[in-house]
C-alpha cells in the first residue's frame, strides 16, 4: 500500500526566495506526523503544496496515491485542512459555514445535518453555531475551522499551526481533540507546529525543517536519543569574553569533563554530556575555580528543541507561549569538544 | 457511480473499492454555484450598510438633476420628459455601484478564498456565485429606482411590464460586466485598496455618456468621446424602452452590453487563471 503522504524532492521558488529547497517524506496510514520547524522554515508552503492550493516549482507529491497536481478534485475529497489563519467568512453564523462547506463537499439530507452536529460537538461549538462568525474568540474560530475540516470524514488532516496564538486551555482542547481524531477515524494527521512540547506530546514521528529542508527525521523518542547525551544549559554573566568556554574546553581535555558537544546559545553555552546531574557539579567547580560568574545552570534530558539545535546549530526556543526565533549561535567549529 | 469508478474525471489511479471512503461526493455545476450565490446574497443582506449608499447616491443625483435641469433641459434640448431621460441613467449608476470586487477581495485578505479552495468545489463556481449575488443586488436597485421613477410619473413605451423588464435585463448585463471589473482586479491583486480604486473607472464609462443631453446636440471631442464608449449605446437602448421602443438601438445597446462583458469575463478569466498559479 502507498503512503497516505508523500513527497518526493519538492521545491518551491517565489521569485528568488526558496521557500521550500527539496522536501521529501512519507507518511503512513493512521499516523500523526508531526512537522516541527521555526518561522520561515517552509512548513505552510509545503503544506499548501501537498493540499493542492500551491503547484511545487519541482518535485512530485500524493496523498494515497493520487498526485496532488494531476488530480486536485481527488485529493481534496480525501483530505481536510485546517490553515494556519483561520479563514472564515465573518458574515456567515457557524452553522451556515459548516452547512454550504458540507455541501460543497456533497452532503446532503440527513447526513449533512447529522456530520454538522457531530463535528460542532467533537469541537464544542454546539451552544454558538446560531451566532455570526465576527464574534467568535480566536479559540472558537480555530475550532470552527477544525470542525469545518472534518465534515465530510477526510481520510488525511493537514493542520498548520493549529495551536499558534491560542490561551493553554484552548490549546488542551486542540490537542484533545486531535489524539481522538484518530482513535476515532483512524485518520491520518499531517501537524506543523513551531511549538515543540506540541510535536513531542502528539506526533508518532517528527520531520524537522530549517531553510526549506528536512534536517532530521523519526519518533520524538529516537531523535532526543540520537543527541545522545543530557543536556546541561549555563548562563554566564559575561559571554563575550570567552572564558566559560574556555574553562570548559579545558575541563573536557584534561579529562575532569567526558567529551560532548558545547553550543553557544543567547545566554551562555549548551553543553551535551552524557550522566549530566553527575557532571553538573564538576562545571559548577570548574567555572568557579576559572572565575567565571555564572548564572542559572541546569541539567535536562535531551528534548526535541535540542535535536533542533544539534542539527541546525540554532534554537527554535519556541513554546507554546511565545514566537519561535532562532537565535542560538554555533560555537565555531573545532573550538566545540566533539561528540 | 460507484466507488470501483469514481475517479472525478481526473487521470491517475481510480479510488479502489473496499477503500475506506470519506463522505465527500462529487457535486454538479450548478449546484455549487447556487451554494455560492446563496452565499453572497446572504452576505449583502447582512450588511445592507455596504448596499445602501450604492442606492442613495445615484437616487440623489437623479433628484438634483431633475431640479437643477428638468424644465430648463426640457426646453433647451426638446426632451418630452426629463424624468423619463434620466431615471435609465440612474438605474445605470445604480449598477455600477456594486460591490461584488470588495467582497471577493476580503475573502482573498482573510484567508476565505483558500478555505474554499481546500473543498473541491468547481473553481468558476466560486466566482459565478459572487457575481450572481452582485446581479441580486443590481435587480434589488433597478426595481426600487424603477418603481421611484413611476411614482414622479415615468412610463414605458408599450407594455409597462415588458418595458421594465427589458430596462431590468440590460441594466443586468451592464452590471455584471461591470462587477467583473473589480473582481477581475480583485483576484489579479489580492489587494483591497487596488479593488477598490476600480471605482475611477467609472467615471469616463458613466460620465462620457448622453446623460444630461441627447448626442444629436453634442459638438467636438466630447461627442467623439461619447461616441466610442459602450455605455452609450447601452444608456441610449434604455432610454428606448421607455421613449419609443427602437429595434436598431436595442440591439446596438444588447450588443454593446454583452461585449462589455465578453471583454470584463475575460479579464476576469485571466484574472483567475493568475491567482490560480499565485495559490
Amino acid at each position: 500500500m502507498s503512503a497516505a503522504i508523500h513527497a518526493n524532492e519538492l521545491v518551491r521558488h517565489f521569485d528568488e526566495v526558496e521557500a521550500v529547497r527539496g522536501v521529501s517524506l512519507d507518511v503512513e496510514e493512521g499516523e500523526i506526523y508531526g512537522f516541527l520547524g521555526p518561522n520561515g522554515a517552509g512548513k505552510s508552503t509545503t503544506v499548501r503544496i501537498l493540499t493542492t492550493l500551491l503547484e511545487p516549482t519541482s518535485g512530485s507529491g500524493s496523498v494515497l496515491g493520487h498526485d496532488v497536481v494531476r488530480e486536485p478534485n481527488t485529493v481534496r475529497r480525501l483530505i481536510g485542512v485546517a490553515l494556519q489563519e483561520a479563514g472564515l467568512d465573518p458574515k456567515q453564523s457557524g452553522r451556515e459555514l459548516l452547512t454550504l462547506q458540507a455541501r460543497l463537499y456533497g452532503l446532503r439530507g440527513r447526513v449533512l445535518t447529522r456530520q454538522v452536529d457531530e463535528v460542532t460537538e467533537l469541537v464544542g461549538l454546539s451552544d454558538a453555531m446560531d451566532r455570526r462568525i465576527q464574534g467568535y474568540s480566536g479559540g472558537m474560530k480555530r475550532r470552527l475551522d477544525l470542525a469545518s475540516a472534518l465534515l465530510h470524514r477526510p481520510r488525511v488532516l493537514f493542520l498548520d499551526e493549529p495551536t499558534t496564538g491560542l490561551d493553554p486551555t484552548s490549546r488542551t482542547l486542540i490537542w484533545d481533540r486531535v489524539r481522538s481524531l484518530r482513535q476515532q477515524y483512524g485518520a491520518t494527521i499531517f501537524l506543523t507546529t513551531q511549538y515543540l512540547e506540541e510535536a513531542d506530546h502528539l506526533a508518532d514521528r517528527v520531520g524537522i525543517i530549517n531553510r526549506g529542508l528536512i534536517v532530521r527525521e523519526g519518533t520524538p523518542a529516537a531523535l532526543k536519543a540520537e543527541v545522545g547525551a543530557d543536556v546541561i544549559d549555563i548562563s554566564v554573566d559575561d559571554r563575550e569574553s570567552g572564558a566559560a568556554r574556555s574553562a570548559i574546553l579545558d575541563m573536557q581535555s584534561s579529562g575532569e569533563l567526558p567529551a560532548g558537544e558545547l553550543r553557544g546559545t543567547a545566554t551562555g553555552y549548551t553543553l551535551f554530556v552524557p550522566d549530566g546531574p553527575s557532571q553538573i557539579a564538576v562545571v559548577v567547580r570548574g567555572l568557579d575555580r576559572a572565575g567565571v560568574s555564572t548564572g542559572p545552570i541546569s541539567v535536562s534530558r535531551p528534548t526535541l528543541d535540542d535535536v533542533f539545535l544539534a542539527a541546525t546549530g540554532g534554537r527554535m526556543q519556541a513554546s507554546a507561549d511565545g514566537d519561535a526565533s532562532q537565535d542560538g549561535q554555533r560555537v565555531p567549529s573545532g573550538q566545540g569538544a566533539g561528540r | 457511480m460507484t466507488a470501483a469508478t469514481e475517479r472525478f474525471g481526473e487521470p491517475g489511479r481510480p479510488i479502489e473499492r473496499g477503500e475506506p471512503r470519506t463522505l465527500a461526493a462529487p457535486t454538479g455545476y450548478f449546484s455549487d454555484v447556487a451554494a455560492m450565490a446563496g452565499r453572497s446574497i446572504r452576505g449583502l443582506l447582512r450588511e445592507p450598510e455596504s448596499f445602501i449608499p450604492a442606492l442613495i447616491i445615484p437616487l440623489f443625483f437623479f433628484v438634483v438633476q431633475l431640479g437643477a435641469l428638468g424644465k430648463v433641459a426640457e426646453r433647451a434640448f426638446g426632451i418630452s420628459n426629463y424624468a423619463a431621460f434620466q431615471l435609465p441613467v440612474a438605474v445605470l449608476f445604480a449598477a455600477a455601484n456594486t460591490s461584488g470586487g470588495n467582497a471577493l477581495v476580503l475573502d482573498i485578505a482573510n484567508g476565505y478564498w483558500d478555505k474554499l479552495s481546500l473543498t473541491p468545489v468547481h473553481r468558476s463556481a466560486m466566482v459565478i456565485g459572487t457575481l450572481i449575488g452582485e446581479v441580486f443586488a443590481v435587480i434589488g436597485y433597478s426595481v426600487l429606482l424603477i418603481a421611484f421613477g413611476w411614482v414622479i410619473g415615468v412610463r414605458f413605451a408599450g407594455h409597462e411590464v415588458f418595458g421594465a423588464l427589458g430596462l431590468l435585463s440590460l441594466t443586468v448585463l451592464f452590471g455584471m460586466g461591470f462587477a467583473a471589473i473589480s473582481i477581475a482586479v480583485a483576484l489579479a491583486t489580492g489587494s483591497v485598496r487596488a479593488t477598490q480604486t476600480t471605482f475611477v473607472v467609472f467615471f469616463p464609462l458613466l460620465f462620457l455618456t448622453p446623460g444630461t443631453l441627447p448626442r444629436e446636440l453634442m459638438t467636438g471631442w466630447f461627442k467623439t468621446a461619447v461616441s466610442i464608449n459602450p455605455v452609450t449605446y447601452i444608456l441610449e437602448a434604455a432610454r428606448s424602452f421607455i421613449f419609443r421602443f427602437d429595434g436598431p438601438l436595442l440591439a446596438k445597446g444588447f450588443g454593446a452590453s454583452l461585449g462589455f462583458c465578453a471583454f470584463t469575463f475575460a479579464l476576469t478569466v485571466l484574472a483567475f487563471k493568475r491567482r490560480a498559479r499565485m495559490g
